[in-house]
């Protein structure tokens, strides 16, 4: 676990409600703070992606709103909204490459535009470069390679390189271990830490990986049935005798042992 | 007896009404949609947010590479409309009036409709298909995420190319069908490539020509703003890439035809 390093809210929660054909999202209230790294846990289909979309705008709730670094995502204006993608940066499920693009266009995709607009061809490698080495891969071998010359793996580290190449202040991460085999499950994880350690950011973490989860982070909440279910520590987690908390982590755990076995 | 068919014919109606209503509701919804779009395109275009690099590439795959498959169609156009209308007009019509015949259906009609019709599935289907895929592998989120519009990055691009592109490949299928026309006309009835000409420019007017660019210019938008539409509204995985394409075409297709039947009354009165 790292160390908690809480200096007040930087992205809130308030009220947050979202229903598609039925409802998803039911008054979410949460709060991630400054310098820490939150997980949200809870059943597939609980909102977890869709509450971590809304602090971008990628998806609009139905009420409520998100602050991030106080200012709000929905009704501050396009101004703001632009100001806060720039602080954030997204790792999305299945990585989300640009097709038509190379690793090294992916990666400048990542810069914003005021920034990119100052910066040379030369500097602009020389971060992609950089952001690379970050996630353990060899810039030499992947920067002019396409998407789909790259192994699922290597794609969801291009990903987390665009994320963190605008040197963000908030990393968002949604459930980056899914589809991995327990190696590179292990090296995303490792990342994960490191990044958060070395770039000294905030991070939302969506996973199913409760142990990887409950082992990174410093603060963990569960979803259930679109509200929230827990909010404590780790060890408060483990502790809990909430009997739909216990069910989730013990099941969860039960599916974790059996990806460290072969079933074929 | 009475009341249960009247509660039945009842039942019918509201089921009538229910249908109309869902269905006006959902073409309102695509044209704020699409009038949004395209409001959204020009406020780039003002803005300078488009990428001239972008549109160059664009205009190279929308344009550049569908002139063969263009110029195929127009040709064989060209050919079957000299041969058929020779063998209406032998014996009772001059020849040379075979001229005007090819020259006019392919300038007013032909030349437009078959290049739009060609470009619906050439470029509309692929620009549905690939934004639509872009949209469920959540690259369109990506590109949010990174502080970039979509309507900017992708949408403006192809639409603009598509508005370029689409009068001089329907320029050039117009001249090459009207050669094919003139060729098949001297090897299958002997009109010399004079006497064609004649025909051609005996009822000729320059308004023509404008007519068959603006048409072009009309389709050459009506194509790549329908296919951005229905491609960033896709939703549900690779059936629903499938399904939204399919339907893309045939809104496309369709609203060309429409087009097509508005413009004589409108254009040549």
């Amino acid at each position: 676990m790292r160390a908690n390093t809480t200096e007040g809210p930087v992205i809130e929660f308030r009220g947050v409600t979202k229903a598609f054909d039925q409802p998803v999202l039911t008054g979410v209230d949460l709060t991630v703070n400054s310098g820490e790294m939150l997980a949200l846990f809870g059943p597939s289909g609980t909102g977890k992606s869709v509450l971590l979309k809304t602090t971008l705008a990628l998806i609009m709730p139905d009420s409520g709103d998100v602050i991030v670094d106080g200012e709000s995502v929905f009704y501050d204006g396009a101004m703001a909204l632009e100001r806060i993608r720039c602080k954030v940066g997204y790792v999305f499920q299945y990585a989300a490459l640009f097709d038509s693009l190379t690793v090294l266009e992916n990666i400048e995709m990542g810069i914003p535009e005021v920034e990119l607009k100052g910066l040379s061809h030369r500097e602009v490698y020389d971060r992609a470069w950089e952001s690379l080495e970050h996630v353990n891969l060899d810039p030499e071998v992947v920067l002019t390679k396409m998407p789909d010359e790259l192994s699922g793996g290597m794609k969801k580290r291009v990903g987390i390189a665009r994320a963190i190449v605008g040197g963000p202040e908030i990393l968002l991460w949604d459930e980056p271990t899914t589809g991995l085999d327990p190696v590179n499950t292990a090296t995303i994880e490792r990342l994960i830490t490191k990044l958060s350690d070395e770039l000294q950011v905030t991070s939302l973490l969506v996973t199913h990986d409760i142990e990887g989860g409950l082992e990174m982070c410093d603060r963990v909440a569960m979803l259930e049935g679109g509200s929230l279910r827990f909010v404590g520590t780790p060890d408060e987690f483990r502790a809990s005798d909430d009997a739909v908390v216990r069910a989730f982590s013990d099941r969860s755990a039960a599916f974790a042992a059996l990806d460290t076995i072969d079933v074929r | 007896m009475n009341q249960p068919s009247n509660s039945a014919l009842s039942r019918l109606l509201a089921g009538i009404v229910r249908g109309v209503g869902r269905r006006t509701d959902l073409i309102a919804e695509h044209a704020g949609q699409l009038g949004l779009l395209v409001w959204s395109v020009v406020v780039a275009i003002v803005r300078l947010r488009v990428s001239r690099r972008d549109v160059l590439r664009q205009i190279y795959v929308v344009g550049v590479q569908s002139i063969p498959i263009v110029l195929v169609t127009a040709g064989l156009a060209g050919i079957v409309t000299s041969q058929q209308g020779g063998y209406q007009f032998t014996g009772s019509i001059p020849l040379y009036v075979m001229g005007s015949v090819v020259t006019e259906s392919v300038v007013l009609e032909m030349g437009p409709v078959l290049t739009a019709i060609i470009l619906v599935g050439r470029v509309g289907a692929r620009i549905t298909a690939e934004l639509g895929t872009m949209k469920v592998s959540e690259q369109i989120d990506a590109l949010y995420s990174v502080g970039r519009d979509p309507i900017e990055v992708l949408a403006a691009p192809r639409i603009i190319a598509l508005f370029i592109s689409m009068p001089i490949l329907v320029a050039l299928a117009n001249l090459f069908a009207i050669l094919m026309g003139m060729v098949s006309a001297q090897y299958t009835m002997g009109l010399g490539m004079e006497t064609f000409r004649y025909g051609a420019q005996l009822f000729w007017h320059s308004w023509d020509m404008f007519y068959s660019l603006l048409k072009a210019t009309v389709f050459g938008l009506t194509i790549p703003v329908i296919a951005v539409h229905m491609g960033l509204r896709t939703g549900g995985g690779a059936a629903g890439v499938g399904k939204q394409t399919t339907q893309a075409v045939m809104f496309m297709t369709l609203t060309i035809l429409i087009l097509d039947a508005l413009f004589p009354p409108l254009f040549l009165q």
